[in-house]
């Protein structure tokens, strides 16, 4: 509970309907797409930077706990109050504050839904390359926060790589302003780099000044089925080995192809072991090209089906499948826990096959999703929280998953960061050292350490 | 779980919560949570609260029913966009059940009918009264009114007398009878839109079916129960399963999306949950429910399984054509899946050049009484879909639903000169060839 006195103040800054206190509402913050659920004390959804700012100053000097939340859709606990405090939802502030055509920029606030966003920009030609699959519902801040990178990544990397700068509110009420407009920017240290990828405990970024790329003239993508995932591996391997930069390479296993199709009945062939979906983007001959030489490829690892898409209808049918992937999963049980360790390209196949031994180990349905063209891998364990024996069971394959991955040269997370998740995994990555440099940063940005507490460290 | 808390939902009704992975998708479909960005406002946040209210530890509250009526319009949007298959409406329609039991309800005194009736009352005879008695078993009709989102001056008129009047029970087609079908025309078409029936009718006796109109029909009882008065609702069921669930016909035609989308499968699930809750329902009316499931079809999706019944229509070369768009109620694509069949209809006729306009698949805001009580949402709602239905830049646009007609035409910009009808009656119009007068005339289509 907040302090009516305080609560008072909240009410007058945000608004009669900007701050929410009723248990109804609470219980609706209480959760992101991660498992845990924790109870905050009061929820304001604030209309722009200034109303944050003061919002800021109040908690800072009540020592109260503050935790930024965009859509609350990220995977590891990130957006929920384990301490309590305030959650300040950004969904509100969703303003395309300047767009230019000639300059290829946009300024946005932070609580603008990605493919929102990808709509508008689309119409004038251009589009902003991060696309996670979550992207029709995770606002632009979140994705900053959490650095996402979805399918596309291969050939257009994180979002980290299309921030140019930011607008954000420290724990003491300060606003600063990172970063420009321009491409070329070394005046200073990067500071907007350290809020991407900082799962809201550095600041809450309000505006992100986004880099934006022509639409490419022209795509396409091939679907190609595997009797055996280990030439499938191979496949991606030998792709990215080739010299060919896809915009996406993504895997999908048994497993899940079966529960797509049963799920959506989009006609995938449930025999097979392993799917590629394949997409090239730029110059229509050169994209054929690449195409073609993609599919020699499939068909010299062992493909048994190739197909691809000749126009934009059957573009989506292709994609639909992946897009969908990890919801049907929890279809089949009520949980489904989704991890995203990263390893080198050239050792998916080693932890592909390491993550199925692991599955027979603890007796668990494992499926594997894997951004494969990054080594991003997606194991998706499903089970029912309220069975407490499997749930152990479960968790224990998480923590020899993690050991494997870093084993193999890998990370913890590719792209859905620690949050309270990962938390326990942290000393596999993190020396005394870094540690150390991370509580210094924390101690100057946040001395109260107000600012989503609870998470990472 | 304590035992009253099991006895709220279904078991199977309550499985519902433990599936959903919070993981948001399905905010993007909620056309409520798009407009008041508010985790309450969203399919996932409601679920989180029934999760909560099943295992007991939050009460039904007014708040909850704030929640469960004024932020969601039961379209369905959210149903179709989870892929973990939650039944969000399930959930949602069997929570207000729950509400409108303990808290009464004081909201039923506003809704849509009752409106509409103040209207009709005031315009003519005394049987549209009686009917809405009958429906509403409440006093408050003429009842002080608010409107909200609906302007009642856009309100149409009255059917002369209801459409089924006109008819006799039973209408042989001209030639050969390729087929057998009854006729739920549902209130809407007998009391507000005749023209609509008369269309099905010669549409379909134009391509062979006799069509068959049972008399003593009445309200498919959706909007009833949506309110969560489940009792009267069941009244309702049990009518439409006597005339309609009937093994010797071809199909039980429905040319309104709301109640097709009521027949084909809020029946059998609301019967099948009270029985389960040890209300007193037999197998044998669950059993008639399925086989009525089984026989319903849209109007529109017989016509289009059955392109090749209708005369060919006159081919104009060179002649303009009349563009129309089309806009998917969400009873329809949704609640039924139909959203291919319109569309042939339409592309098949030779004076129409159809344009798919952009984002035809929202609502439109409207959600029965919705638009009445909770008129500021329900308008930003509206307003969106009319921004894109004004885009489209067409002379006509087809539907298949009488609640999103009335509240897309009751908000179109007049000096747009733009007629809302229905699919059906586009065609009608198409094979009668008058289609251009209608068009030139500029007559609503009442
Ligand atoms: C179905 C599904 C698919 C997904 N696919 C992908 C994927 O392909 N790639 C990927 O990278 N991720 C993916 N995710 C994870 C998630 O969607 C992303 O991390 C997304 O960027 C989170 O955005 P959000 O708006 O939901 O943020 P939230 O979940 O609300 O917040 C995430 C974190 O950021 C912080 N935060 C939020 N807004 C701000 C702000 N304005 N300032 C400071 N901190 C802030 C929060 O405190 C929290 O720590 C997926 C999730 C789901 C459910
Ligand atoms: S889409 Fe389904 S699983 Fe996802 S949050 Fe909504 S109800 Fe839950
Ligand atoms: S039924 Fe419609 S309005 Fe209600 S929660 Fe689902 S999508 Fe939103």
């Amino acid at each position: 509970m907040v302090e009516e006195k305080i609560a008072k103040e909240l009410r007058a800054i945000a608004g009669g309907d900007g701050y929410l206190d009723s248990r109804e509402d609470l219980l609706n913050y209480s959760y992101d797409s991660s498992v845990d659920e924790a109870m905050p004390d009061a929820v304001v959804l604030p209309n722009s930077t200034e109303q944050i700012s003061k919002i800021m100053k109040i908690a800072d000097r009540e020592k109260i706990p503050v935790i930024a939340r965009g859509a609350g859709t990220n995977l590891s606990g990130g957006s929920i109050a384990v301490k309590g405090g305030i959650v300040i939802a950004l969904t509100r502030m969703n303003a395309i504050k300047e767009f230019s055509k000639e300059n290829r920029y946009a300024i946005v606030e932070a609580g603008l839904v990605n493919l929102d966003f990808q709509n508008y920009a689309m119409k004038q030609g251009l589009f902003f390359p991060p696309d996670p699959s979550s992207w029709a519902v995770a606002t632009i801040g979140g994705n900053i926060a959490e650095n996402a990178g979805g399918p596309r990544g291969v050939k257009y990397g994180v979002t980290r790589d299309w921030i140019l700068g930011l607008k954000a509110v420290l724990a003491d009420g300060t606003v600063i302003q990172t970063g420009g407009v321009t491409f070329k920017n070394v005046t200073g240290v990067d500071l907007t780099s350290l809020f991407c990828g900082s799962e809201g405990l550095l600041g809450i970024v309000t505006e992100a000044t986004l880099k934006l790329l022509p639409l490419p003239p022209f795509k396409q993508s091939l679907q190609v089925f595997y009797p055996k995932i280990d030439d499938a591996s191979k496949t991606v391997a030998r792709i990215i080995g080739s010299g060919i930069v896809p915009v996406a390479l993504e895997l999908m296993d048994r497993v899940v192809i079966n529960v797509v199709e049963d799920a959506k009945k989009i006609g995938l062939p449930k025999d097979v072991a392993a799917m590629l979906l394949v997409m090239v983007d730029g110059i229509e001959s050169e994209c054929r090209n690449q195409v073609r030489l993609i599919e020699q490829i499939c068909k010299e690892e062992g493909a048994s089906r190739v197909a691809i898409a000749e126009n934009e209808t059957q573009e989506e049918a292709l994609w639909l499948g992946r897009r969908s992937a990890l919801g049907c999963m929890s279809q089949l049980r009520p949980n489904c826990l989704l991890e995203d360790v990263t390893v080198p390209v050239s050792n998916l196949p080693v932890m592909i096959k390491g993550i199925y031994e692991i599955a027979t180990k603890y007796n668990l349905t494992i499926g594997v999703m894997a951004h494969a063209g990054d080594g991003n891998t997606h194991p998706m364990i499903v089970t029912d929280k309220r069975d407490k024996e499997e749930w152990e069971r479960a968790e224990k394959a998480i923590g020899d998953i993690f050991k494997l991955a870093v084993d193999l040269g890998g990370t913890l997370s590719g792209e859905h960061g620690v949050g309270i998740s990962k938390k326990p995994f942290m000393n596999l990555i993190y020396g005394e050292a870094e540690f150390r440099v991370l509580k210094d940063l924390k101690k100057v940005l946040d001395p109260n350490g107000i600012l989503n507490p609870g998470k990472i460290m | 779980m304590t035992k009253q808390q099991k006895e709220l939902l279904s078991e199977r009704t309550n499985e519902h919560v433990y599936h959903c992975a919070k993981c948001g998708l399905c905010l993007d479909a909620c056309p409520v949570y798009k407009e008041l960005l508010v985790e309450s406002a969203s399919p996932r946040g409601k679920v989180q609260l029934a999760k909560h209210i099943i295992e007991g530890d939050l009460e039904i509250s007014k708040k909850m029913e704030d929640i469960l009526f004024s932020q969601c319009l039961l379209c369905g949007s959210c149903v179709i966009a989870c892929p973990s298959g939650v039944k969000q409406n399930e959930l949602f329609s069997g929570l207000r059940w729950r509400t409108a039991q303990r808290h009464g309800m004081p909201l039923a005194k506003k809704l849509f009918f009752q409106v509409l009736s103040r209207r009709w009352l005031m315009s003519t005879s005394s049987w549209f009264g009686k009917w809405v008695r009958k429906i509403f078993s409440g006093p408050a009709i003429e009842s002080r009114i608010e409107v909200g989102n609906l302007p009642v001056s856009a309100i149409p008129p009255l059917n002369d007398k209801p459409f089924n009047a006109a008819y006799p029970e039973i209408v042989m087609p001209e030639d050969e009878i390729r087929a057998r079908i009854l006729y739920f025309h549902g209130c809407a078409t007998n009391y507000v839109f005749a023209d609509v029936g008369k269309a099905v009718v010669s549409v379909l006796t134009n391509m062979g079916v006799q069509v068959e109109i049972p008399r003593g029909q009445s309200c498919c009882g959706l909007p009833i129960f949506l309110s969560g008065d489940r009792k009267t609702a069941i009244r309702c069921i049990t009518e439409a399963l006597g005339l309609f669930a009937r093994d010797d016909v071809d199909a039980v035609i429905v040319d309104c999306a709301t109640c097709g989308s009521a027949l084909r499968h809020e029946y059998a699930h609301i019967l099948r949950e009270l029985k389960d809750l040890g209300e007193d329902v037999s197998e044998d009316m669950i059993e008639k429910a399925q086989l009525l499931q089984s026989k319903v079809r849209d109007v529109s999706e017989y016509v289009a399984a059955h392109m090749d019944w209708l005369a060919a229509m006159p081919s104009r070369d060179g002649a303009r054509k009349i563009r129309v768009a089309y806009h998917d109620p969400c009873h329809l694509m949704k609640g039924q899946g139909v959203t291919m069949q319109p569309r042939t209809i339409l592309k098949s006729i030779p004076s129409v050049e159809y344009v798919e306009m952009e984002k035809a698949g929202t609502c439109c805001g409207g959600g029965g009484e919705f638009q009445i009580e909770f008129g500021d949402t329900s308008a930003l709602i509206t307003n969106r879909k009319i921004g894109y239905i004004h885009d489209a830049n067409a002379q006509i646009l087809a539907t298949g639903c009488p609640g999103c007609n009335i509240t897309i035409r009751a908000h179109l910009d007049k000096n747009k000169n733009m007629q809302v009808l229905h699919t059906i009656q586009v065609l009608q119009k198409s094979i009668d060839g008058t289609l251009d007068n209608f068009i030139d005339s500029g007559i609503t289509a009442d």
